[in-house]
């Protein structure tokens, strides 16, 4: 693999020159040109100024993979034709729409965004702090697990056509949805977190006199938070499935909705738009829940 | 400077029984050593004596009050764990003083923290956590965090077990400094080991405990005069008389167990 190092270089003229060679009279697609140069420039720069050898490399499969797939999906359908038109738009196509839909999708996602943070942070704001206590006291515990039991594996799916029906705005019923499958994850792994604190903590913290407040808050409450971490994300997870379901049922409006709304007239150009904007949305919030995880558990090695 | 009283102590786990009738009474300033073979109970002792856990039977009383759970009258290092990983090495220090010491400003609380730390050669280490320090590091930081709550009973868990010789013999020589200080009110220090030399170099009272149930054999005063010199007391008779004497001690509850038949299965059989 002496030359391996060029295949990314490689691949990515390949698709310019399939791009720069157009097949009867069409345009010169310079959207996915941009977008193709663009993912050059970045594997290019990091191949070359990351610290860490195995970004560098990374970063060199990463691009051949983005290239390579473009010139696939360029070839299977601008190039050859080779696709069903409506149901595999050009990545041209693709590309146009996703900036000129880009105010409508950014409109969308705000009342998304509401949905999730409102069902999201309700959860949060209840099952860390039930998780706790109930963990911490082993008759509370013992008490509230069957329940959980049954409750917990319910899919939170099957409430949503009850929700709608019980609650008085659509809006409720989603945010009430999302809490029931965020919770859950959370619940139980903010428990698990503090049975596998390690009884030595326990100790050091009971031989210090401490007030119950000031040990669940400052020794249990970290104590667990690597189990709370991974709580949450599976909880994040569980919600945003959970908003694209409610959406897909009965909103109208969202990024879920959008995509629902486009298929109904078989607009699928703008159903593969909405779902890779989807992508990029969900691809950031998850960075920044990993950084805040990162942050959160600096301790840790 | 607080004596501590033992009486009839017995604890049991399930139905098996760990100590059975301890009495031991701690003078004030006392430097205990509780030395025993592992599995003995020494670490239960201690536990019971920090208030972790009830006796079975008996009771045990500070200045003739019965102690009723974990206090503050007793600073206590445990072997691992004293430390919250998550907290820095000043901030465990000032989340024990404010525990300790109620209403005092925030900016008084890090200075006092700062002393401690210092006492201990670790000044420098302020803010960092204790995943970022040395074995030796965090337990300097744990002795800073129990003196700093100037408790008057010391208790100890082989708080040196887990270090390498060398930094062993500082932590150990650090903390007869601390101890003999202030000579006017010595700690009473009660200090888990099962290393006789330990024992031997710290202590002014060796407590031996055997094992099945554990119970106290011996109870030895050493009178070997401080500051006692490594270098030196293996060249004295009376220490190295009294150290043959505490490894025999060991040695016969180690012996005896070994006698025990031993159930060995090969594996895969018996299942």
């Amino acid at each position: 693999m002496k030359y391996g190092r060029f295949i990314p270089h490689i691949i990515f003229a390949v698709l310019a020159a399939v791009l720069f060679c157009p097949s009867g009279g069409t345009v010169l697609p310079w959207r996915l040109l941009t977008l193709a140069a663009a993912i050059e420039i970045i594997f290019i720069l990091r191949a070359r100024f990351d610290s860490c050898p195995d970004n560098r490399t990374a970063a060199g499969d990463i691009a051949a993979i983005l290239q390579l797939s473009l010139l696939a999906w360029q070839l299977l359908t601008a190039r050859f034709n080779m696709l069903d038109k409506m149901l595999f738009p050009t990545p041209e196509v693709v590309l146009t729409l996703f900036i000129s839909e880009l105010p409508d999708m950014i409109k969308g996602l705000w009342s998304s965004i509401i949905l999730l943070t409102g069902g999201y942070f309700l959860a949060l704001s209840t099952a860390i702090p039930l998780g706790l206590i109930i963990g911490w006291r082993k008759r509370l515990f013992h008490a509230v697990n069957p329940f959980a039991k049954v409750l917990g594996p319910i899919p939170p799916i099957v409430y949503i056509p009850y929700a709608i029906a019980l609650l008085p705005t659509f809006r409720l019923a989603s945010i009430f949805v999302i809490f029931v499958g965020a919770f859950w994850p959370l619940f139980v792994n903010t428990i698990n977190g503090v049975f596998n604190i390690p009884c030595g903590l326990i100790d050091a913290a009971r031989v210090l006199n401490l007030k119950e407040r000031t040990i669940l808050w400052k020794v249990i409450l970290p104590g667990a938070m690597p189990s709370i971490c991974t709580g949450a994300n599976l909880g994040l997870l569980f919600a945003f499935v959970l908003l694209a379901a409610a959406e897909l049922i009965g909103a109208t409006s969202g990024i879920g909705w959008y995509v629902k709304n486009f298929s109904d007239f078989a607009d699928y150009q703008r159903v593969v738009v909405g779902i890779l904007f989807i992508g990029v949305v969900v691809t950031v919030i998850t960075w920044g829940t990993e950084r805040l995880e990162r942050h959160l558990l600096r301790w840790r090695n | 400077m607080l004596d501590i009283t033992i009486a009839n102590i017995s604890f049991s786990y399930g139905s098996q029984v760990i100590l059975q009738d301890i009495n031991l009474k701690a003078q004030a300033g006392d430097f205990i050593c509780l030395l025993g073979p592992s599995g003995c109970g020494k670490s239960t002792l201690l536990r019971l004596l920090a208030g972790l856990s009830k006796p079975t039977s008996g009771n045990i009383a500070i200045n003739g009050t019965a102690i009723t759970g974990p206090g503050l009258d007793r600073g206590v290092v445990f072997q691992d764990y004293s430390l919250f990983p998550w907290m820095t090495a000043g901030e465990n220090v000032i989340m024990v003083l404010n525990q300790a010491f109620p209403g005092k400003k925030k900016g008084e609380y890090r200075e006092i923290a700062h002393s401690y730390l210092e006492m201990v050669g670790l000044d420098d280490v302020f803010n960092k956590l204790p995943g970022q320090l040395s074995g030796g590091m965090r337990q300097r930081a744990a002795i800073a965090r129990a003196f700093a709550i100037n408790s008057p009973i010391l208790l100890m868990d082989e708080p040196f077990g887990a270090l390498d010789a060398i930094t062993r013999a500082k932590l150990q020589d650090l903390l007869l400094t601390l101890w003999q200080q202030n000579s006017g009110a010595r700690k009473t220090v009660v200090f888990v080991t099962h290393d006789v030399d330990e024992a031997l170099l710290l202590s002014s009272r060796i407590i031996v405990l055997g094992l099945n149930p554990g119970r106290i054999t011996e109870d030895i005063a050493v009178d070997i005069p401080r500051p006692r010199i490594r270098k030196e007391l293996y060249l004295k008779k009376d220490f190295l008389e009294l150290r043959d004497r505490l490894v025999m001690a060991l040695n016969e509850n180690i012996i005896n167990r070994l006698d025990e038949d031993q159930i060995v299965q090969p594996p895969g059989e018996g299942i």
